[in-house]
């Protein structure tokens, strides 16, 4: 077997998911579902694939956290996945759930969003039939004892050098702190000072708060059949019974003036990040905005034989439509392109598209390439799965993604002058600076 | 301006030989099937379908066998991407180019090149499949090189070697001149970035010509796709229908002293040669290994690093003849690591126990299927083994129970241990890349 780069480089775009527009009624559906007793199970088959996904999505984001807390969805999840579990070889010692998982030829994950933490089980059908009782275990009774937390926090720290090193991915937290309110302003993992300070008390109490039955979602794809049913009955049945009260998140207005944030970190070329108030999935001007997504996208755009992975464009656009209001953000990488050039000109392009209606033959060209792009985010298993179940739990049709390809080429340009007048006018900026310069 | 009227004469002649490979081109028994076929059609073109109508894109990828240092006079590294690239991005007579209109689509274009193949991918909607077959046969069937086009290429290919001198690819490839004696290994995929502008429309043209031919040529549609799309396949009057590139042979070096090279990273690589593709069983075997020992996060020697700071990659590459395993060490703990990297490779020549056995091969099965879940990674399966001469051994074909994984399935901690034995108990090719030390400085 050889480890080709091409798929990792076609594949390799930074997308935050998200999901459609127009009602979904018109289409067939796709997704079955299945009621498992109060949360439902969302199915969407591939009889080619021979992997199967399971996402379950539990109401304990971001927004459950208070300031003090922050970190502490993140934590609670890593602790789940550190939980000690018998190891598989034998030996009578334990090992993590993710290491017991992984000797069952499956994988675990995590991800904490601003409404919900998703657990992302993958396996074989028959390796998820084995996984699937540590990880609903682990779910029903995670440790938070200080070797389980100590562990936890390390991974975290992984994570949060990882990211810090991405000047994209700090430039998004620090417009989400400028944009929302509450605990979905806070950054997904916390900070090293903030994990430090959160025990196990805190785990323990903030999981019986918030990880609740009555409020999950479970979204199977793949190859899906017996061993995915059995498996997502498994893991919803772990989570204590009940339901929690909704959080409506709620955001900031932008002043008269766009307000500047500035950091410095260990980058190679200064980045400026541009964050805007996005509409949701569902909304009707979504559309529209996926079409200003792929215009402003693809400004300074270079002619190039290949697709340029997202760290080398000189413009990209990550749109956080994993909650409602939804956030998009424009970066400009300063080693491709001055950033004052680049501000420039985007501001002159959002201009120019909300005084006056596209072109037909400029709106077309860019609806055709923001379906395309559209299309091109659901590929793999685990994006499949996240499209069901962010729909869902957004109060949207599990196939509502299936629709927005179609929304995309009913968009006029008055519905672009419009979403380019509402949302793109107003915005926060980020200044990421490499910390040698100092400027 | 005598270059600019040439690319014209061949833009003009080509878009006159390329048409589109309408009923009758089409060779028998493709159809349009939703199922998977595998045929030739009669313009020699050798094709694979694996369609998955729930994917909700497809992708369409042409593989060449051909050396990346060219076919003739000194090897030139990295010329197959280079002129890969050069096609993508020239514009023909009759339209836009290539990536251009991959990108209008919203969809994703790649070049790969390897040390004796090239690929170019494109992943798109659905709807554009015909469109995208269409684009990339003609392109490619009767290749247009302008020079602007090439200038273009010249920038890509040449930031696309910076990059990899970066990372530990620069290591793997230094590691082939050290395995080989010739062939294109020895040559490597990266050359030199400065390099690239240097290189003559001329060359790139007598190699398009060559290796991106009709004959040549394995088109591979996965994903929402049906047997139709075919049927846009572009055929090309007048082509040279002389068979495929026949592969090129390689020599393999004694193991000499430890190869010492400047480069953009620092760090150490071991190669050992391995089974050919022929030697399914022990082919499979060190695919097992490489995986057991080195897949990050849960291999041994990932855990075995524990705080150190330093990076190791180790892969089996399953070449026509024969495969190479190779392992780098990069990071500034790189010689404290050395030596738990050489016990892990020593130790594979021992069987595990069986509870360790299983597990690792499970792991091993789903990572194998992990790199195979979309559209465009089952392509570069499908891809780099019909390439390599062994298409039904692809890990993609006939699913877990098709051949690769029944001999997965059939690996035992003797059998691993014997091939561990056999192909990595002696001592490694050994290079060591090395930053020179700024003017003035002592190395």
């Amino acid at each position: 077997m050889t480890r080709a780069l091409t798929a990792a480089v076609i594949g390799g775009a930074l997308m935050v998911p998200a999901l459609g527009a127009a009602p979904a009624a018109a289409l067939a559906p796709r997704t079955t579902v299945v009621d498992l007793g109060g949360p439902r199970m969302y199915v969407r088959a591939d009889a080619a694939a021979a992997l199967a996904g399971i996402e379950l999505f539990v109401r304990a984001g971001l927004d459950r956290e208070t300031t003090a807390q922050n970190g502490l969805a993140a934590l609670v999840a890593e602790a789940v996945l550190q939980t000690p579990t018998p190891d598989p070889t034998g030996t009578g010692r334990s090992v993590p759930l993710t290491d017991a998982i992984t000797a069952r030829g499956a994988s675990i994950s995590y991800a904490v969003g601003p409404q919900s933490v998703r657990f992302y089980l993958e396996g074989t059908p028959e390796a998820i039939a084995a996984a699937a009782p540590l990880a609903a275990r682990a779910l029903a009774a995670p440790s938070f004892d200080p070797a389980t937390l100590t562990a936890a926090r390390a991974a975290l720290a992984d994570r949060l050098t990882d990211e810090d090193s991405d000047p994209r991915l700090v430039g998004r937290a620090m417009l989400r702190s400028s944009y929302y309110r509450g605990g979905a302003a806070l950054p997904a993992l916390g900070s090293a000072t903030s994990l430090a300070e959160l025990g196990p008390a805190d785990a323990k109490a903030f999981y019986e708060k918030w990880y609740r039955r009555g409020d999950a979602v479970v979204a199977a794809v793949g190859r899906t059949g017996d061993a995915t049913d059995a498996a997502s009955r498994a893991l919803v049945a772990a989570l204590p019974a009940g339901t929690t009260t909704a959080v409506k998140l709620a955001t900031r207005a932008f002043g008269p003036q766009p307000k500047r944030i500035v950091t410095h970190r260990d980058v190679g070329a200064p980045y400026v990040v541009l964050g805007f108030a996005a509409p949701s999935l569902g909304d009707r001007d979504f559309a529209p905005a996926l079409v200003m997504r792929s215009i402003l996208g693809s400004l300074f755009d270079r002619t190039s034989p290949a697709t340029v992975p997202p760290p080398f464009r000189s413009v990209g656009a990550i749109y956080g439509y994993d909650s409602s209001p939804a956030q998009l953000v424009l970066w400009i990488n300063g080693s491709r392109i001055d950033p004052e050039v680049g501000l420039a000109s985007l501001s002159a392009v959002v201009k120019a598209a909300s005084d006056k209606p596209l072109a037909a033959a400029v709106l077309s060209r860019y609806k055709e390439r923001a379906r395309g792009e559209w299309t091109l985010e659901t590929v793999s298993l685990d994006e499949r799965a996240f499209a069901i179940g962010n729909a869902v739990t957004l109060g949207l049709d599990a196939d509502a993604s299936d629709a927005v390809s179609g929304a995309i080429a009913r968009v006029s340009a008055a519905d672009v002058q419009r979403v380019a007048k509402k949302y793109f006018k107003k915005f926060d900026v980020a200044l990421i600076i490499p910390r040698a310069s100092g400027s | 301006m005598s270059g600019a009227r040439t690319s014209l004469g061949a833009a003009v002649s080509a878009a006159l030989f390329v048409c589109a490979a309408a009923g009758g081109a089409l060779a028998q028994g493709t159809g349009t099937a939703a199922g998977p076929a595998d045929g030739v059609l009669p313009s020699g073109v050798t094709y694979a379908l694996r369609p998955d109508p729930a994917q909700p894109v497809a992708a369409v990828a042409l593989w060449y066998r051909a050396p990346s240092g060219g076919f003739d006079g000194t090897p030139f590294p990295g010329l197959s991407r280079l002129a890969a690239a050069t096609v993508s991005a020239s514009t023909p007579i009759t339209g836009t180019p290539l990536a251009q209109l991959v990108d209008r689509w919203g969809g994703r274009i790649s070049v790969s090149a390897y040390p004796d193949s090239v690929a170019v991918t494109a992943l798109v909607p659905p709807d554009h499949v015909a469109q995208a077959v269409r684009a990339m046969t003609s392109s490619y069937f009767a290749p247009v090189i302008t020079s602007q086009g090439l200038q273009v290429a010249q920038r890509y290919a040449a930031e696309d070697a910076i990059f990899r001198s970066l990372a530990p690819d620069a290591i793997e490839d230094a590691l082939g001149a050290a395995l080989f004696a010739d062939g294109p290994l020895h040559d490597g995929t990266i050359g030199d970035a400065g390099g690239y502008g240097e290189v003559k429309l001329e060359r790139v043209r007598a190699f398009a010509e060559r290796a991106f031919r009709p004959a040549n040529a394995i088109l591979i549609l996965t994903g929402q796709v049906d047997g139709a799309a075919l049927a846009a396949v572009a055929s090309r009057a007048g082509a040279v229908q002389s068979a495929a590139e026949p592969a090129v042979a390689q020599t393999p070096r004694a193991v000499s002293e430890p190869l010492r090279r400047d480069g953009y990273i620092t760090g150490t690589g071991l190669g050992w040669i391995g089974p050919p593709i022929a030697d399914e069983a022990d082919a499979t075997a060190l695919d097992f290994i490489a995986d057991a020992l080195f897949a990050p996060k849960t291999g041994i020697v990932p855990k075995a690093l524990g705080t150190r700071k330093a990076v190791v990659t180790g892969k089996f590459v399953t070449y026509r003849n024969p495969g190479v395993f190779l392992v780098t060490i990069t990071g500034d703990d790189a010689a404290a690591v050395r030596p738990i990297v050489e016990k892990a490779v020593a130790d594979a020549a021992k069987p595990l126990a069986a509870a360790d056995f299983a597990a690792a091969r499970a792991g091993f099965v789903y990572h194998i299927l992990g790199e195979m879940a979309t559209p465009a990674e089952l392509a570069d399966t499908y891809g780099w083994y019909t390439v390599e001469g062994d298409a039904k051994y692809a890990p993609a074909e006939g699913g877990t129970g098709g051949r690769y994984f029944t001999l997965a399935s059939q690996l035992t901690p003797a059998a691993v241990a014997r091939a561990a034995a056999k192909y990595l108990g002696g001592p490694p090719a050994v290079v060591t890349l090395v930053k020179p030390a700024p003017k003035g400085k002592p190395a």
